[in-house]
């Protein structure tokens, strides 16, 4: 029969901690816990807002995810076009990323409604800061090829929106502090 | 538009934080707010009159310099 409670496990209390020792250089702090007392409920402990990081970045998530499979999507999609070239369903399989793509548009229009008035606002404004920003930098750089420049791929307009939008998001923050 | 939201809050001893959860926005807007950078929609004002149990005119004062719907 041991002398220890048999609910304490040696491996997870020393006998003597080390703040407890006199000879210790450890400062021996108090408890801001006053020790449970049988019978006596303990203290409640501060109201504290926990929440889980799937509800605070559920959007975020759902939308990586779907940008993740839209990826994964893109890249079988083209492996299997370039590997059979002429086969009769390749214009079904050169159009399956469109359907997480489509979801990315969903969630990120629903994150959107969800949002409180004022960052729908800042969102808005980005927006036609983007919408603005774009058809002057397209129609600028239209002149310009007329001109001489090397054409440009159409595929630069989303990222230049992105890039704008993200921009435009910054500044009308900045604004509403 | 101006407003004593500050001052209400304070009298609470309430943080940002804290008038931001109970009304369901972000901090960021009830800031926003208080700075007079944001009139908040109607519904809002009311969120914000149930939330101080004052009237809508107790707390947000017209400015007459401001003009509407800018």
């Amino acid at each position: 029969m041991s002398d220890a409670p048999p609910d304490k496990n040696p491996t997870q209390s020393p006998v003597e901690p080390l703040y407890t020792h006199p000879a210790s250089p450890f400062m021996r702090t108090e408890s801001n816990i006053p020790p449970k007392v049988a019978g006596i409920p303990g203290p409640t402990p501060p109201a504290m807002q926990v929440q889980s990081t799937w509800v605070t970045y559920r959007s975020q998530i759902e939308i990586g995810l779907a940008l993740l499979a839209y990826m994964m999507l893109l890249v079988g999609s083209v492996t299997v076009l370039r590997a059979n070239p002429g086969a009769s369903w390749r214009y079904v399989v050169a159009v399956v990323p469109v359907l997480p793509a489509a979801l990315v548009v969903f969630l990120f229009v629903r994150r959107l409604a969800q949002t409180d008035e004022l960052q729908k606002r800042i969102q808005t404004e980005a927006f036609g800061f983007a919408l603005g920003g774009t058809a002057l930098l397209t129609f600028t750089y239209g002149f310009l090829e007329g001109a001489g420049l090397p054409d440009l791929n159409w595929t630069f307009i989303l990222p230049l929106i992105a890039v704008l939008w993200g921009v435009g998001t910054a500044i009308f923050t900045f604004r509403y502090r | 538009m101006k407003n004593r939201l500050r001052v209400l809050r304070a009298e609470l001893d309430w943080s940002q934080a804290d008038l931001a959860q109970r009304l369901g926005v972000s901090r960021q807007t009830v800031n926003a707010i208080e700075t007079g950078k944001y009139d908040p929609s109607l519904p809002l004002a009311f969120s914000l009159a149930q939330t101080f149990k004052r009237r809508i005119e107790e707390i947000f004062e017209a400015d007459p310099r401001q003009k509407v719907g800018g």
